[in-house]
Order: structure tokens, then C-alpha cells, then sequence
């Protein structure tokens, strides 16, 4: 099943992952995988529980040194300049967690201050817009919100910072259809503005509905790549994706 | 109630496995263990050692060679307070309170050599006593090993599935508390264990070992229902913790001090000099004896003529010199005692207010029961205090009995001028062996357990209290499941 | 940078527990404060409130001892009062001051029935040591600290903040010093405060800079700790229990045992045994021969030789004279019983190094003058006094001058 890496439209990936291997303990998570996300680009990257989707995400964010292989985040190794790399990703957590006690502005206005920038009000309201948060939601403390609105304060951070990379872990689950719908919409619009995206999830219908590419990870390895846009059976494709899941 | 003790037997399974637990409650067990062999250590040297100085001081006292009587009354005598032999368990205010007063003529001295005063600051730490062990440090490690009783089963969900299992939250509550009860009653054996030993070996009396016994296990027994409570209301486990450990400070550490400040503060008590002062002050105002004018005197001596029908005292039957210390040293006692009494009534406010505040911290009503119980709270140093002064004054008054029958007037006026007088003025050393010794009697067996009452009362109240909270808190359980 | 102090105070503060804590900091370090002022005030009025009745006295011992302008009598029924005010920072740690006397009055006969005579006070009351600073300080700030510092880390960690965290910050060692400078900094004013301000009121000057010294130095030693425990990275629940339980053994259980240790180590006996045998050796006086009493004093007053020597029963030279020898021959067994009370201070103190809580009363009673070598201190003042007294009187009786109101008058004061 395993073919060779198609390489990207793009001359310039923003975020690469070449030939990486990774250990746990005594066990190999990772077994050289190999993917690009170029500018512009949404990357679902599907897998069942223990796969190594997360690991894959850990690794680029530079909290796990790989054994062997390459990562680059918009040309920055994340191990060795972590900072530096940090300084362009976006990265939502499955579960965006916020400060409770603080509201949507104060979140963003705190976690702005940390990676070192202090913007004003107009332009967090701009990123807000830009995420979908409702106005009145804004000052309100987010203890209240939901998992799609905490997201939506999360990825207005990501606008503001003007990142290039952005990662995503499994966004959309316990999201409903309505909210997954806004979330893609909210995708759509970061992809326009020119922004690399990869995201790990386990579903393949939303990430069919989003997804440049999509890339299925069994067993610490890539064992098939595919294009929605080329018209895939999606089905079909769910089909075997339970199998390699289950192999 | 056989669902209680399923639950309480998995519970101490839990709890056997727990290596937190297990280090817990294996600490708290060496330091009762140590608490209890150096407080009986301590306590027979204590004893021993006052046994020693009074024999000494009887000794000293009966070989005094021969001598005017009233010399005697100045060399005086020392009283040693003996420690009771529940001391060991609870010394209460032994360190605290001098042990040892200097016995002398128309002067009340004060107990001296308390440990504390010899000792550094680290005695205001706290002394590691089985009571120590068991009113401080007991309770606070049930709360590292209950807090999470029924918090912890609330977070990890599987208070919904006992529930499935028909398990009631009555039966959970009291299962719980079982086998927190359980781990309380081990941590218990100690104190019994030396409590026990006192009553065999050091011949300690056995209802006051008992009552001791009964007040620590209800006091284990509060602090077992207020964990269960506490983790069956709190929202998570860390909040139980920190509710508990807050109550623990409070109660055990914060209060205890804070009532005896509100106490001094509402109650003033004179100094020791300006009693002294004070006593001077009246006895000047009922006679000066050196003042041959003095009304008072004057009536005294026209009584004792009158008394004797003579005309002059060299003419009484009796040394007037003898006489008039005799009368000088009565009025004075009666002074003292007055004084005395003022300043226990004082000490006795003080003391209701801080026992008002074991509403407020049940340690405190325990520490005054445990105390009562041992012989060792404040009320035996008054009794020593007052038998001591009462040992005084039948001394003094004995010596002065004896400067009025055994030596003559004129003699007694002349000793310092013709030295035959001086020689006849010494009476036979038989006389000071002819003193009893001074033997303290401890309170009675009535008077213990009624000085014990109100912290007892208090416990209970605190027992009822806990019990009331205890059938909400289920109530309130089987609402949130 | 100011920007994420105000973030941060704003995080902080918004959390359940913060303000209440830091209230209770705040009120606890006000009432110890308040408490210690008050007894402070309250000692130094019975100090003011005992200068007139002790004015009263001598002129009531003046109208009856003068009377034959005998000095041995006005040396024998005067009592000269002393007393030890409270150091301008004793409000925060009031010590031994509540068992050790503060006032004591002494005459002219041996000292040593006179110098250990103990205060009234009320041992239940005395049992579970004084509510001052010092205890706040001691016992309750670092549970308060604990209470604000063991979810540092854990609680970022629970909620699922952490990896954001990692990613956004920059300067992530920036952060959490931020983070715990903020709420230590904020405990530590909440307890240095009124502790500053009653420092003001009391007059203590920039000795109370020491205090704030000790508190800032014995927090950071708790801070320290909490930084230490949350390295093994366990879950906010186990922080805080092992931060409590170590706070109960270096609290309580250490320092108990500690006492236990240098109690039996440094037996004092010497107290009693010396009181016993200076009663002996003072009543033997009477016993010996009257001169041979006068020329055991003679040979420590030489000044006095051609004093007239002693005819019939009773003189006060010779009084005098075998009460100073009672004393001067337990000297060495008071000297004993001094050095064994000295050595367990002297231990205390070693053991001060190895246990914070300990180093940080003993420290502060140091400064506040209100440890055992403060009371040693003020025996030792009373001590020089009470020879000034003897001194006085001597040339009196020895030379048998008179003595009269004018020469009452001149009797050496207590001199503060």
C-alpha cells in the first residue's frame, strides 16, 4: 500500500514532515513519515486511537524530539528553535482550554501579551469577526462557552498573530453539524488568507468536506494519501479505512 | 446496614493499599508510640526527682539544729508538686505552672522553676505528648486519608454506579465513615495501650483512664463524621482538602490561641507586685505591729490582758511575743487568701471563656477535659497553690504556738542582749520533726469528672451537631446522584 | 511588560480562592499585630501603673523604718522595684514575656530566693502559646502560601492549558516567576503590611526591615518548597497534601521532637538544688559565729575592715553579711543552672539551621528581645542592681552612719 510522496504544489511547504521516526519508551510511534503542507493548503491527516496523529502534532510543536528525520515549520526546525517556531504556529487543542475567570477578549489580550504582542481593541474585535465570535459573547467570561465558540477565540488568536501554521487536533469532534459546518467555513476563510493548515481528526466525512489532501496514519506510518478534489469514493474510502484502522 | 459494612470493607482494602495512607497512618503511629514512651519517661523522672527534693526538704527541715522558733519560720520550708501519673498522657499545664514553692513567715512566695521558663522557644511549639498526638496531629491525618471518601468516587463518576447497584447513600455515608472509624480506632491503640499501662503499673486511677479514653474516641469519632461530611458536600476532592485542612487549622491551631488572648484581654489580672503592694497596702490599714500606738495592736493586747487577767504581758503565762506573731501571720493569711481567691475567681473567668469557645473548636473542649481528667489543668495548681499555703500557714502558726508556750517572754526580750537568753531561746530540735510533712491531695474522683463536665458537655454537643449535618449531607448526596 | 503583571493580577485575583486568602492573610497579620500592640501598651502601662503604688510604699517603708534611722531596717523592708519594658518590636513576637516575669521587686538581702520568682499568670491560658505575628508568620502563612501555590503548575496542566501555554509564551521562565512572584509577593505584602504599620505606631524604626527580612526570606523558603514538590509533577490534590503534611512536620512534629531531644540532653535541676542550698547556707548563718561570718564578707569588702565587730545577739553587718555569702556560695551552681539554660538555647539555635520555622522564631524573638536571652539579660540587670543596692546600703551599716529620708532618697533607681 505504501507509494511514493507526491510532492506538493507548492515549491515552498510550510510545514514539513520528512522521513521522521519516533519512539515512546521501547515502542516506534512514528515509522518515517513523510508529509508537506504547503500555503494555502488544508492537511486532515485521519488515523484511529494510537495511530500517532497526536504524536505527529507534538512532534512539530517541538515537544518530541523525533529519532530520526526531519520537521520544519515554515523553514524552522521546532526541536532544536523551539521559540522561533512556536513564534509562527497556531495551535488548537482538542479542547481549547481558556482561563475561565477571564473573558474572550481578556484570554486573547493575555495570551497576546505572552507570545509578545499587545493589541488594541479594534483589532481584536477584527480577529473576532474574522473567527465568528458573536459581539456579545466577547465580554463574557468563557467559563460558559462552548467547545466551537472556545475554538473561535482560539483561531482569533491565530489571526491575530498572523501565523503561517496553523495546527489542529481533532477540531471538530463533539462539535454538532451546524458548528462543524461554521467551523469549515471559518477554515475555508484562514486557507484564502494563505495559511497551512494541518489537522488531526478521525473523521474522514468532515475532513473529505475540507481537506486538500488527506492522509491516513496507521501504526506510526502514512499508508495511503488522497485527494478529495480528484472525485475519491468516499465510501469507499471509509471502507478502508476501518480496515487499515483495524490492521 | 450489611451494605455499610460491604462498602467499609472495600474501603479498607482501598485504604490497605494506598501507600499514602499506609506511611500516614505508620508515622502517626511511631509518634505515638515515641510520645508515649518519653512522656512516661519524663513524667516518673519529674516525679521522681520532686519526690526526691521534698524528701530532701522534709529531711532538711526535722535536722535544723536547735533554734529560736521563729528562725524556723523564716528558714521556711519547700513544697514540691507531685505530678499525677496520667500526667504522662496529658501533662497539661505541668511545664507551664512552677512546682516548687518556698514556704516562709508573712510572706506568700510564688511557685518557681516551671519547665517552660527553662526552657527555649521551642517549647511554645508544642510538646510531643499522646494527647498531642491525638488532639493535633490525628485528626489532620484522617483528613490526607478521607478527604477523598466520597469526593473522589463523585469525580471519577462511580458514585452513579453504586447507585445503579442499589447501594443507598445512607449505607455509603455510614460505610465510609466506618472505615474512616476503622483507621481511627488504630490510631487509638497507643494512647490506650499507655492509658492502660498507667492504670496496671503506675497505679493511675481507672475511671478518670476510662472517661480519657471515651473523650478521645469521640473526638476521633467527630472528626471522622466531619471528613465524611465534608467530602460528601464538597464539589471536588481538592476542594474537600483544602475545607478540611482549613477547619483543621482553624480549630486546632488558630483558635485555641486566639481564645486565650479575647480571655486576657476581657479579664485583667493585677501582677505579682502589685499584689504584693496591695497586701502591704491593707495590712497597713488593720495594724502596724511595729507601731506601739497602733489601735489595732493596741486592742490585741488589751484583749490578751483581759483574757489572762493581768496587768502587764511580762506577767502572761505565755510569751506575748509569740502572741502578737501569731496574730500578725493570721491577719496576713487571711490576705493572702483573700487575694488568692480574687485572683482565681479572675483566672476562672478567663477560663469560661476560653471553654465558650469550644463551641467554636472542639479541641479546646477536649484539652480542658483531658486535662480535668489527668489532674494536670489549672484547677490542681490551685489546689496545690492552696494546700500549699494552707501547709504555710499551719507551719508558721505552729512555730509561733511554740514561741509563745516554750519560750518566755523575757527571755525572748533579751535574747540579743544576755547570751544565757539567747542560749534558753533555742528550743529542743525534737519540735521541727513534730511538723507533718506536707502530703498534696489530689482531687477527688467527683471533683475530676466535675471539672471535666463542661469540655464532655461540649463534645457531645459537638457530636450531635455532627450527626444532624450527617443526615443532610445524605440527604443532599442522594439528590446530586 | 507591565501589561502582563495586570493580565496576571488579573488571572490570579479572579480565582475562587485568591482574594479570600489573601484576606485572611491580611486580617490574620492586622489581629496578630493588633493583639501584640495591645499587650505591648498594656505591659508598658502596668509598668507606668506601678510607679506611684511603688512611690506609695516606700513612703509607707520610710514612715515606719526610718524611724530609728537604722539602715538595716529600710534595706530589709524596702523593695526596690525593676522591671524590662518591651523592645519597639516586641508587639510581633511576645516570647517569653508572658511566663517570665517583667517585673520584679528585690531588697537588699540574698538574691537568689529573690531572682527566680515567677510572674501570676494563667497557665491555661499560656498553654497554647501567644496569637502574635510571629505565629501568623510561623505557622498559618506558609498553609495560606500552600493553599495559593500547589495548583501552579498541576492546575495549568488539569485544565489543559499547559501546551497552549508552551506554544504562545515566549519567555516561558518569565512566566511562571511572574506567576509566583505575583501571588507569593502578594501574600507576603498582605502579612508584611501591618506588621510595617504597626512597626510605625510602635516606634520600632528600620528595625522592623529585619522582620520583613526574616518574612520575606521564610516564605521564600516555603516557595522554594512548593517549586520542589511540583517537580515530581503530581496531580494538584497530592501537591497539596504532601505541601501540608511537610508543613506539619517541620511545623510541629520536628520541633516537638527537637524539644524533647535537648530537654533530656540539658537536664536543669540546678534551679531547685540551688535554691535548697542557698537556704542552707543562709540560715547557717546564724549558726556560725558572728565573726567569723563578718570576716568571711570582709575578705569580698575589704573597705569595711575596721567596722566595729559584733556584741550580743543580732546586728545587721552580720545579717548582711551571711546574706551575701548565702548567695556567693551558690554562685557556682547558679552559674550552672545559667549555662544549662544558655546550652539549650545554644542548641536550639543549632538545630535553628537545619528547621526554618524555627530558625524564623528564634530570629525574630532575637530581634524583639523577647527570647530566654532577653530574660537572662534582664537578670543579669537586675543582677548589677541589686549589688548597687547592697553597695548603697554597706557604708550605712558597716560604718553605722545614720540613715535618714534624705539618705532614703538617694538610693540608686532602676535605670531602664
Amino acid at each position: 500500500m505504501k507509494r511514493a510522496m507526491t510532492s506538493p504544489d507548492s515549491a515552498q511547504p510550510l510545514i514539513l514532515v520528512d522521513q521522521v521516526s519516533l519512539d515512546r519508551g521501547n515502542r516506534r510511534v512514528l515509522d518515517q513519515v513523510s508529509l508537506t503542507v504547503a500555503a494555502g493548503e488544508i492537511y486532515a491527516l485521519l488515523g484511529g486511537n494510537g495511530a500517532g496523529k497526536s504524536t505527529t502534532l507534538s512532534a512539530l510543536l517541538g515537544f518530541l524530539r523525533p529519532a530520526s528525520g526531519a520537521l520544519e515549520v515554515a523553514g524552522i526546525d521546532p526541536v532544536s528553535q523551539h521559540d522561533q517556531a512556536c513564534a509562527r504556529i497556531a495551535y488548537l487543542p482538542e479542547n481549547v482550554a481558556l482561563y475561565d475567570q477571564l473573558t474572550a477578549c481578556e484570554n486573547i489580550a493575555y495570551f497576546m501579551a505572552l507570545a509578545g504582542a499587545e493589541p488594541d481593541r479594534a483589532s481584536m474585535d477584527r480577529a473576532l469577526d474574522a473567527a465568528g465570535l458573536q459581539v456579545e459573547a466577547r465580554d463574557r467570561r468563557v467559563s460558559g462557552f462552548s467547545k466551537g465558540m472556545r475554538q473561535k477565540v482560539a483561531i482569533a488568536m491565530a489571526v491575530l498573530r498572523d501565523v503561517p501554521v496553523l495546527l489542529l487536533d481533532e477540531p471538530t469532534s463533539g462539535l454538532d453539524p451546524r458548528a462543524t459546518a461554521d467551523f469549515n467555513a471559518l477554515l475555508a476563510r484562514l486557507k484564502a488568507r494563505g495559511t497551512a493548515i494541518l489537522m488531526v481528526t478521525h473523521d474522514l466525512l468532515g475532513a473529505a468536506d475540507c481537506a486538500d489532501r488527506i492522509g491516513f496514519l496507521a501504526s506510526g506510518r502514512i499508508v495511503e494519501e488522497v485527494r478529495p478534489a480528484d472525485g475519491i469514493d468516499v465510501l469507499a474510502l471509509h471502507h478502508r479505512y476501518g480496515e487499515a484502522a483495524a490492521a | 446496614m450489611s451494605t455499610a459494612r460491604l462498602v467499609a470493607r472495600n474501603e479498607w482494602r482501598l485504604m490497605q493499599r494506598s501507600r499514602v495512607a499506609r506511611l500516614a497512618l505508620f508515622m502517626l503511629l511511631a509518634l505515638a508510640t515515641v510520645a508515649t514512651f518519653t512522656s512516661i519517661a519524663h513524667r516518673n523522672a519529674s516525679d521522681d526527682l520532686r519526690a526526691r527534693f521534698q524528701a530532701q526538704a522534709d529531711q532538711e527541715f526535722d535536722g535544723q539544729p536547735a533554734r529560736h522558733p521563729h528562725r524556723m519560720v523564716h528558714y521556711g520550708h519547700f513544697v514540691f508538686r507531685p505530678l499525677p501519673a496520667l500526667a504522662a498522657f496529658d501533662p497539661g499545664v505541668d511545664a507551664f505552672t512552677g512546682n516548687t514553692i518556698y514556704l516562709e513567715g508573712h510572706r506568700q512566695n510564688s511557685a518557681n522553676f516551671g519547665d517552660v521558663r527553662q526552657s527555649s522557644l521551642l517549647a511554645r511549639f508544642g510538646q510531643l505528648t499522646p494527647a498531642f498526638v491525638l488532639q493535633v496531629l490525628a485528626p489532620l491525618v484522617l483528613v490526607f486519608i478521607g478527604f477523598g471518601l466520597l469526593a473522589g468516587e463523585r469525580r471519577s463518576g462511580t458514585l452513579r454506579v453504586l447507585k445503579a447497584h442499589g447501594v443507598t447513600p445512607r449505607d455509603l455515608l455510614l460505610g465510609k465513615g466506618l472505615a474512616l472509624a476503622g483507621l481511627a480506632g488504630l490510631m487509638l491503640l497507643p494512647a490506650l495501650a499507655s492509658l492502660g499501662w498507667l492504670v496496671i503499673a503506675a497505679e493511675a486511677p481507672a475511671l478518670p483512664a476510662l472517661a480519657l479514653a471515651l473523650g478521645y474516641a469521640g473526638y476521633l469519632a467527630l472528626w471522622v463524621l466531619g471528613i465524611v461530611i465534608v467530602s460528601a458536600i464538597a464539589r471536588d476532592p481538592r476542594n474537600a482538602l483544602v475545607t478540611l485542612l482549613g477547619l483543621w487549622a482553624l480549630t486546632t491551631v488558630l483558635v485555641p490561641r486566639v481564645a486565650p488572648d479575647l480571655a486576657l484581654a476581657a479579664v485583667a489580672t493585677p501582677t505579682r507586685l502589685e499584689t504584693d503592694i496591695a497586701i502591704l497596702r491593707d495590712l497597713r490599714k488593720i495594724g502596724d505591729s511595729h507601731n506601739p500606738d497602733d489601735p489595732h495592736f493596741a486592742a490585741f493586747k488589751a484583749r490578751t490582758l483581759a483574757q489572762y487577767g493581768v496587768s502587764r504581758v511580762e506577767d502572761l503565762p505565755v510569751n506575748y511575743r509569740g502572741l502578737l506573731a501569731l496574730e500578725g501571720e493570721k491577719l496576713t493569711s487571711q490576705l493572702f487568701d483573700d487575694y488568692a481567691k480574687r485572683q482565681f475567681e479572675q483566672q476562672r473567668r478567663q477560663g469560661a471563656i476560653v471553654s465558650g469557645f469550644g463551641l467554636a473548636s472542639p479541641a479546646i473542649a477536649l484539652r480542658s477535659m483531658s486535662m480535668a481528667l489527668a489532674g494536670t489543668d489549672l484547677d490542681g495548681h490551685r489546689r496545690f497553690l492552696t494546700q500549699a499555703e494552707a501547709y504555710r500557714y499551719d507551719v508558721v502558726q505552729r512555730l509561733n504556738r511554740l514561741q509563745a508556750e516554750a519560750v518566755t517572754y523575757s527571755d525572748d526580750s533579751n535574747r540579743n542582749k544576755d547570751p544565757e537568753a539567747g542560749r534558753r531561746v533555742r528550743i529542743d530540735p525534737a519540735n521541727w520533726s513534730k511538723v507533718p510533712d506536707f502530703a498534696y491531695q489530689p482531687a477527688s474522683l467527683a471533683e475530676k469528672l466535675r471539672s471535666a463536665l463542661p469540655g464532655a458537655a461540649v463534645l457531645i454537643l459537638w457530636l450531635l451537631a455532627a450527626t444532624w449535618l450527617l443526615r443532610r449531607a445524605a440527604r443532599r448526596l442522594g439528590e446530586a446522584l | 511588560m507591565t501589561a502582563l503583571w495586570r493580565h496576571e493580577l488579573r488571572i490570579f485575583l479572579r480565582q475562587r480562592i485568591a482574594l479570600p486568602a489573601l484576606l485572611l492573610m491580611l486580617a490574620l497579620s492586622a489581629a496578630s499585630v493588633w493583639a501584640g500592640l495591645a499587650e505591648v501598651s498594656r505591659q508598658n502601662a502596668v509598668i507606668e501603673r506601678i510607679q506611684p503604688q511603688q512611690a506609695e510604699d516606700h513612703a509607707a517603708v520610710a514612715g515606719h523604718a526610718l524611724r530609728d534611722r537604722d539602715p538595716g531596717n529600710a534595706a530589709y523592708y524596702t523593695f526596690y522595684a525593676t522591671w524590662d519594658r518591651p523592645s519597639s518590636l516586641a508587639f510581633a513576637a511576645l516570647g517569653q514575656r508572658d511566663v517570665a516575669p517583667y517585673l520584679l521587686r528585690v531588697r537588699a538581702l540574698a538574691l537568689e530566693s529573690q531572682i527566680h520568682e515567677s510572674e501570676n499568670y494563667n497557665a491555661e491560658l499560656a498553654l497554647p502559646g501567644r496569637f502574635d505575628w510571629a505565629f501568623v508568620l510561623t505557622f498559618l502563612a506558609p498553609l495560606i502560601l500552600i493553599v495559593l501555590l500547589h495548583d501552579l503548575f498541576s492546575a495549568e496542566r488539569e485544565a489543559g492549558r499547559l501546551r497552549l501555554l508552551r506554544v504562545m509564551a515566549h519567555d516561558r521562565r518569565g512566566w511562571w516567576l511572574r506567576r509566583i512572584a505575583l501571588r507569593a509577593g502578594l501574600l507576603l505584602a498582605a502579612l508584611i503590611v501591618p506588621v510595617v504599620i504597626g512597626g510605625l505606631i510602635g516606634g520600632a524604626g528600620l528595625a522592623i526591615l529585619g522582620l520583613v527580612g526574616i518574612a520575606a526570606l521564610y516564605i521564600g523558603f516555603w516557595v522554594l518548597l512548593c517549586l520542589l514538590v511540583s517537580r515530581f509533577k503530581l496531580g494538584s490534590i497530592a501537591n497539596a497534601a504532601t505541601l501540608a503534611a511537610t508543613w506539619l512536620v517541620l511545623t510541629l512534629v520536628l520541633p516537638a521532637l527537637a524539644l524533647l531531644l535537648i530537654n533530656a540532653a540539658v537536664p536543669v535541676r540546678q534551679g531547685v538544688e540551688l535554691t535548697l542550698a542557698q537556704r542552707e547556707a543562709v540560715h547557717g548563718g546564724w549558726d556560725k559565729t558572728k565573726q567569723e561570718t563578718l570576716q568571711a564578707f570582709l575578705n569580698h569588702y575589704p573597705q569595711y575592715r575596721d567596722t566595729r565587730p559584733v556584741e550580743g545577739g543580732f546586728h545587721w553587718k552580720w545579717y548582711y553579711a551571711f546574706q551575701h555569702l548565702g548567695d556567693l556560695s551558690v554562685a557556682e551552681q547558679a552559674a550552672a543552672y545559667r549555662s544549662g539554660l544558655e546550652a539549650r538555647d545554644a542548641w536550639t539555635r543549632r538545630l535553628a539551621i537545619v528547621l526554618p520555622p524555627l530558625a524564623t522564631q528564634v530570629t525574630i524573638h532575637r530581634l524583639a528581645e523577647t527570647d530566654l536571652a532577653a530574660q537572662l539579660a534582664y537578670q543579669d540587670r537586675i543582677r548589677t542592681y541589686h549589688r548597687q543596692l547592697r553597695e548603697f546600703y554597706y557604708p550605712y551599716i558597716f560604718d553605722e552612719r545614720p540613715f535618714g529620708p534624705e539618705e532614703f532618697k538617694a538610693a540608686p533607681r532602676w535605670s531602664e
